[in-house]
């Protein structure tokens, strides 16, 4: 069973690269932005298009964005993101957020595993 | 402003069900302002009804564009062309914009993709208030510039009535009563004598009972 995920974070939350990734028995799409105040609802939903059964976003803890309220603003992308998902009859939870320490790969790496892991419940269900 | 909102995505699937090409066409006016059709609304909703399309097994080609405005003839030109390569067209303006589509084009297959709601301010962000209903027979000059029509939720030209309470309105308790609030301005700068004049029942005909409304500037007018 292959199973898809995507991830779309600010740039300042991980210093992930492909090793990491391999570590994820799936296909990873990543996609980075200078800030997750950039990541827009129609992002998000372009990365299901492309084939990713749950979907990550991640930005900076409140009080280390850069951009003051990026992540905070990306939260409520994801809320966004989910209602709609909903209304096409898709599990919201397949979308999900994280605010995540700056530079930290570690819990980066965390949520990544627990958006594979909402991937293949999803993709069990379907 | 016109304030609109999105349609659900399920209900514009349906309008679409029988097409493979549409052209999710938003409006830089009035919805593009209060965030329900305009550039930023486009690319979500199509993408949206491409994702739920490839879920059904019938996957659908979207084209996305947005106009100046919708509602003007000049504006709307380019859309014969546009159109050309789709089977029907989700129009993110509101009603205005569709129908002036569906009667310039009857060619083209036309739905809405927005509910048209209210007259509206945008008193903070993500918010929108009704201020005006176009009632055509204006009465805010009596009023302390406070509209009775659009801000009662009984409409009432004699209120408050008796279930406002505490300045409140009963029908939504977090609404303020529009006729308190009429009756305080008044108050504070001594013009209550404005509420003690009689005016005749007010002419409904101009709020649309008469029929569609039209205006006409004769010295505008070509020809």
């Amino acid at each position: 069973m292959s199973v898809t995920i995507g991830i779309l974070c600010c740039h300042y939350t991980n210093q992930a690269g492909e090793e990491d990734f391999r570590l994820i028995p799936g296909t990873v799409i990543v996609k980075r932005y200078p800030c997750s105040g950039h990541i827009e609802v129609v992002d998000i939903l372009k990365t299901f298009e492309e084939g990713a059964e749950a979907v990550l976003v991640a930005g900076c803890e409140k009080e280390s964005c850069h951009n003051l309220s990026g992540s905070s603003r990306a939260e409520k992308k994801v809320l966004g993101a989910r209602k709609i998902l909903e209304e096409i009859g898709l599990e919201g939870e397949r979308v999900r957020f994280a605010f995540l320490p700056r530079l930290d790969t570690g819990p980066f790496m965390a949520e990544v595993k627990k958006t594979f892991e909402t991937a293949l419940k999803m993709k069990s269900k379907s | 402003m016109i304030i609109a909102e999105r349609k659900p995505i399920p209900k514009i699937l349906r309008a679409i069900e029988p097409y493979e090409r549409v052209l999710v066409l938003g409006c830089r006016g009035c919805v593009a302002i209060c965030s329900a059709g305009g550039d930023r609304e486009v690319e979500p909703v199509a993408a949206a009804l491409r994702l739920a399309r490839k879920r059904s097994g019938r996957p659908l080609t979207t084209g996305e564009a947005t106009l100046i405005r919708q509602c003007d003839p000049e504006y709307l030109a380019p859309l014969r062309e546009m159109a050309q390569d789709y089977e029907a067209v989700v129009s993110l303006a509101c009603g205005v914009g569709v129908n002036l589509i569906a009667d310039l084009f009857p060619e083209i297959r036309v739905y809405p993709g927005v509910d048209t709601t209210f007259y509206g301010a945008n008193p903070a962000l993500g918010e929108w208030q009704e201020k005006c209903r176009g009632c055509g027979d204006c009465i805010l000059d009596i009023t302390a510039g406070l509209c009775p029509i659009a801000r009662c939720a009984k409409n009432l030209l004699n209120g408050p009535c008796g279930g406002s309470q505490g300045g409140r309105c009963e029908i939504r308790p977090e609404v303020p009563c529009v006729w308190h609030q009429i009756y305080e301005r008044l108050s504070e700068r001594g013009e209550l004598e404005r509420l003690m004049k009689f005016f005749p029942a007010k002419d409904w005909r101009p709020a649309g009972h008469g029929g569609p409304r039209q205006r006409k500037r004769e010295d505008l007018q070509l020809g």
